[in-house]
């Protein structure tokens, strides 16, 4: 069972636990309706279209309602430290949350001890506050975008808005430099995905992949394209591929949604979320067999 | 250890705020505690050290609300630093020209606007809760009728929303150059 859990932008809603349906630019949960822009919810919806597709369970989500105060957000982390061995989920997605180095760490412990530490995937702030308490080796996947990954790389920073400008003033060919400082200061989780107008993937302190087509430099300045992306490794990892079998498959859609989508500045992340069924449709079958290609040739070497 | 707690509840901020008097960092203390933004008395390191030998250590991540709260309590403080690292916030700001629209990145955020109308076209990147909800505040909004990041937001984020936002508006205020 794949676990989301985050933020959702209304004061007004409280810890809010079950499956959760994209109807329109509007996400439905236990009666309450989130808009689906940027954040958790576009993370939520882009997971939920990919378990549908491949005829899984929806995920499980746990949404709370924040405006930034960190009130729903600490009700987040103590609802996990409580219940996270009960819930004992496969896959962990932590995503928009404020970030709390204490409670983080907790978060940690209690998904020890579970029967089986669930999949650990960590986004958006959940990733700065992993990082910032110095357990970001204790996860398994997380999903930076360049200067994020500046961040990951800075020892010191603990929000990437205290990144040393050398650093975040890197351009995509130091992603290299930057991935490898992120794994050597312990920073890294297992494998990164690495969000940009070429997207990497890399898995103990190794770029295994390289991304760059179909290039849709709009998806940038969509808000809520990352977040699809995490979404949808969630979901895939929660499926049964590997980490780096669900991030090639998930930016690949992501990109190729983009396309189908027209994708320009003004495009809406559920516009996006929308072409998923058809980028699965016509192109899963060719990339899972892609993969299976490519981790024979592996072997083979 | 980087400095020795007052009252160590097990909190770590990474946030340091100094103040000028004892009185300061006192009133400072129950005027935090009193909104609920989570807080405790430190002794500075010397290398941080200005003002009085008492600072409240806060979740370096709240600092525009700290900001805003003490502010708005009359309660004056001198700075607020990390504990560790570098002491300046990302001044760099980045612009990219899609044509129609132009999108500004300033630390870890991006706003995009349409040059001619003004008009929020989209917010993203960043992580912090605030995020999600000033981008439903601020979107289809022309940039000079949005709310303004810094009095809504209440992070780091929403600080690096604001560098965005007054670039975009000084953008747009200039023809979209």
């Amino acid at each position: 069972m794949l676990l989301i859990c985050g933020t959702a932008p209304r004061k007004d809603l409280p810890l809010t636990e079950g499956e959760a349906i994209l109807q329109g630019d509007t996400l439905r949960i236990g009666g309450a309706e989130i808009p689906c822009t940027q954040g958790t919810a576009a993370l939520v919806s882009a997971a939920g279209a990919t378990l549908a597709f491949l005829r899984q369970p929806a995920p499980r989500t746990l949404l709370v309602g924040d405006d930034g105060s960190g009130k729903g957000s600490r009700l987040l982390y103590e609802h996990l430290i409580g219940n996270l061995p009960r819930i004992a989920p496969q896959v962990v997605v932590l995503h928009y949350m404020l970030p709390v180095m204490g409670l983080m760490r907790k978060v940690s412990e209690s998904a020890s001890k579970a029967k089986k530490r669930p999949f650990m995937i960590a986004d958006a702030a959940a990733m700065y506050a992993a990082k910032a308490a110095g357990i970001a080796r204790k996860f398994d996947l997380f999903t930076p975008d360049l200067s994020e990954l500046a961040f990951l790389a800075d020892p010191q920073a603990t929000h990437p808005a205290y990144v040393s400008r050398h650093l975040f003033e890197s351009d995509s060919s130091r992603i290299p430099e930057l991935v490898a400082a992120a794994y050597a200061h312990g920073s890294a989780a297992r494998t990164l995905v690495v969000k940009g107008s070429t997207d990497h993937i890399a898995q103990d302190g190794r770029i295994v992949e390289r991304l760059a087509e179909p290039n849709i430099p709009a998806l940038e300045a969509i808000g809520g394209t990352g977040d699809t992306i995490s979404g949808m490794v969630g979901a895939l990892v929660s499926a049964g591929f590997d980490a780096v079998t669900a991030a090639r498959i998930a930016i690949r859609a992501n990109r190729t949604a983009g396309l189908y989508a027209a994708a320009t500045p003004a495009t809406r992340i559920w516009q996006v979320i929308e072409a998923l069924p058809r980028v699965f449709a016509e192109h899963l079958d060719e990339w899972v067999r892609q993969a299976g290609s490519t981790k024979d040739e592996r072997k083979a070497s | 250890m980087f400095f020795k707690s007052e009252k160590n509840n097990g909190f770590e901020g990474g946030g340091l705020v100094l103040f000028e008097s004892v009185e300061g960092a006192l009133s400072g203390e129950r005027a935090l505690k009193a909104e609920g933004i989570e807080n405790r008395l430190v002794a500075p390191p010397p290398e941080l050290r200005r003002g009085c030998d008492l600072a409240l250590e806060i979740n370096l991540v709240e600092k525009p609300a700290v900001e805003r709260m003490l502010g708005s309590r009359q309660v004056h403080f001198i700075d607020i630093l990390p504990t560790r690292g570098g002491t300046e916030l990302l001044q760099v700001v980045q612009v990219t020209d899609f044509g129609e629209a132009v999108m500004v990145k300033a630390g870890n955020m991006k706003l995009t606007f349409d040059k001619v109308s003004g008009v929020v076209l989209n917010i993203s990147g960043g992580g912090c809760p605030d995020i999600p909800y000033l981008h439903a505040e601020m979107l289809a909004k022309p940039l000079d009728r949005a709310p303004r990041p810094r009095e809504m937001g209440h992070t780091l984020c929403s600080l690096m929303l604001d560098r965005a936002y007054v670039q975009s508006l000084e953008i747009w205020k200039n023809g979209g150059r």
